[in-house]
């Protein structure tokens, strides 16, 4: 396990207090966040390339704030990729091996099974600069591979490539975390990298982690509105929680002038009567209503009137702006494109949505 | 004429202006006696001397000046602006002035003890190192910055990351990458001591088979009314200062 413990870190005007992060090993953490969150920092200040002003960052239980960047056992792979562009590609591979114990041929069978798993073999009497951006990706995964580090710290890698290529050493990395359980940081502000990636995910906000949990529990209940906004999450509506019932396990909360009862399984926390609270709506679980079509008895109560106020073609899906009655709000509705196509739907129509309880999501305000 | 041609008509007005300066020293040569002067024992010595005290010149420039340039590129420290303003000072101050500096510094008492204690600079070949350091250690460091300022300290961050200590991945990293940077530098620097006149004479004086340098053996043959002497010592330091520059030019030219 590796900790960063009540880190201190101020560097000009940014501060960071206090900061905590728990890495499980063999798992594969992604560090989300903003331009500017400090993001890079912690990665430096773990890996020893930057002084902090107080805190402590342990692997298995011991400190290695004080020991030297080529003591701690740490692998680094930053967005230039920074290849010596002097050193062939196997003398890129072995550079971090020849300071490691074990017999020569030991090594060369480790090396040999990492080339061929990043199927660089027919690379390695060439240089960089003759390679390819993906064969670039992969010499530099392995030559930080290689020595088999306690953590693999990568700074934003793919952030400069184009898409296709993107995918590609994305699926690559996947393969890789499956086939050798490293234990890796990944730095990145692309939310979707985060999803794909991240098995479990810290969301950092100017220098504090907001939230740090399994992938589908941040992007999908996020627990500040910091989180939700950078997220990109849109259909969050300022509410009030009415009552509490249960002793705590039911919240009632006003919902487009209505009352709405959720479990707290669907809340951030535990609130009380009274707080304001935001409430979070999943875009794709928004239902359109057929007209004459029957209506399950659990959905009538959350059933509401307006009008289709703007349409946007996204591809694969269609966003759909809808305006509810008697109100100056839109709410952003998801649909795939063969149910679009099945409703006939047109801006200006007038149409009724319906929403599930366990579509919403109540953070604090 | 466009902007693009009148920038080449200077460049190559600068040129014609240089190449000028050189083929009107020729109109006063006779043909002979070239060989005469180039081998005459004085000339040789001055060669000799010159070439030597550069050489160690621009070793020390290097033993110092690749720390202090690694300092200044890759670290920040409190005063490091004043020390990297300090580095031009040679270049605003008049050579004389700072050989004057030179020799005024061995009449205090610490320049004094120096000397007391068998390290005698003042009109001796320790003096001509010494001034054409003076004269070229704030340049040849600059450069030296700027070859390392060129390569980016993420090799460095890598290199650490794969078990190298600080020194390791400076010579095996930095150093290589900018091998030829530093060399351009380094050879720059030598051509510029080779060439240091001011400094030298005031420091060390202009003893004949002791303390005459090229630049020196010059400006005595002049001052001597030995115009061909002249001309042939300004030729032959032309050729090895015109010669180091174009080793630079090739030299960056394979980076």
């Amino acid at each position: 396990m590796i900790e960063v413990q009540n880190l201190n870190l101020a560097l000009g005007n940014f501060q960071m207090a206090n900061l905590n992060l728990l890495l499980e090993e063999g798992v594969y953490h992604v560090l989300l966040g903003p331009t500017g969150s400090g993001k890079t920092l912690i990665l430096e200040s773990i890996i020893g390339l930057r002084n902090f002003q107080g805190g402590k960052v342990l692997i298995g239980g011991k400190e290695i704030q004080d020991l030297p960047p080529e003591r701690r056992g740490i692998s680094y792979l930053p967005q230039d990729l920074a290849l010596f562009p002097h050193l062939t590609v196997r003398e890129n591979l072995l550079y971090g091996l020849r300071a490691q114990k074990g017999s020569a041929w030991e090594k060369e069978k480790h090396l040999d099974g990492l080339i061929e798993v990043l199927k660089i073999g027919h690379l390695l009497d060439r240089f960089p600069q003759g390679l390819s951006g993906g064969e670039k990706q992969r010499v530099a995964l392995g030559r930080a591979l290689a020595p088999s580090p306690r953590l693999l710290l990568l700074d934003e890698p793919l952030a400069a490539l184009d898409p296709a290529l993107k995918t590609e050493i994305q699926q690559l990395l996947i393969t890789l975390h499956h086939s050798l359980k490293f234990t890796a940081l990944h730095v990145t502000h692309d939310l979707e990298e985060a999803y794909l990636l991240g098995e479990w995910i810290s969301v950092l906000i100017q220098g504090r982690v907001e939230q740090s949990g399994k992938r589908e529990e941040v992007f999908l209940r996020p627990h500040t509105v910091k989180v939700a906004q950078f997220l990109g999450l849109r259909n969050l509506f300022p509410e009030r929680v009415l009552q509490v019932a249960e002793g705590g396990k039911l919240l009632t909360v006003s919902f487009w002038g209505r009352e709405i009862t959720l479990s707290t399984d669907h809340a951030a926390r535990n609130f009380s009567p009274g707080e304001e609270v935001f409430l979070y709506l999943r875009p794709e679980e928004v239902m359109i209503i057929r007209e004459g079509k029957p209506i399950k008895e659990s959905l009538r109560q959350n059933i509401f009137p307006g009008e289709v106020v703007r349409l946007l073609d996204r591809g694969t899906h269609r966003w759909l702006f809808f305006q509810p009655r008697d109100r100056d709000l839109h709410l952003e509705i998801h649909l795939p494109n063969y149910i679009f196509r099945n409703l006939s739907l047109r801006e200006g129509q007038k149409i009724h949505v319906a929403m599930r309880r366990e579509s919403f999501w109540v953070l604090p305000a | 004429m466009n902007f693009k041609k009148t920038a080449i008509c200077a460049a190559l007005a600068l040129f014609l202006f240089y190449l000028l300066l050189i083929f009107s020293l020729l109109t006063f040569l006779e043909g002979r006696g070239f060989l005469e002067v180039f081998f005459a024992p004085d000339t040789l010595f001055s060669i000799r001397l010159s070439l030597l005290a550069a050489t160690i010149t621009t070793i020390l420039a290097m033993v110092i000046g690749l720390p202090a340039a690694y300092a200044l590129s890759r670290t920040s420290f409190p005063g490091k602006k004043l020390v990297d303003t300090f580095l031009e000072l040679p270049m605003i101050m008049s050579p004389v002035a700072l050989g004057a500096a030179l020799l005024l510094f061995f009449n205090t008492p610490i320049g004094a003890s120096i000397q007391e204690k068998g390290i005698l600079f003042v009109f001796e070949f320790p003096g001509i190192v010494l001034a054409q350091f003076a004269t070229v250690a704030g340049l040849a460091t600059r450069l030296m910055k700027t070859a390392l300022d060129e390569i980016s300290p993420r090799f460095e961050d890598v290199a650490r990351s794969l078990g190298s200590s600080a020194w390791e991945a400076f010579w095996k990293i930095t150093f290589p990458l900018a091998f030829r940077g530093l060399l351009s530098a380094l050879i720059l620097c030598w051509a510029k001591a080779i060439g240091e006149f001011g400094a030298t004479v005031t420091l060390a004086g202009t003893m004949s088979f002791k303390t005459e340098t090229m630049p020196i053996a010059i400006f005595m043959a002049l001052a001597s009314a030995d115009i061909r002497k002249t001309i042939i010592l300004i030729l032959i330091l032309a050729g090895i200062g015109l010669s180091a520059l174009y080793a630079v030019r090739l030299v960056e030219k394979r980076a």
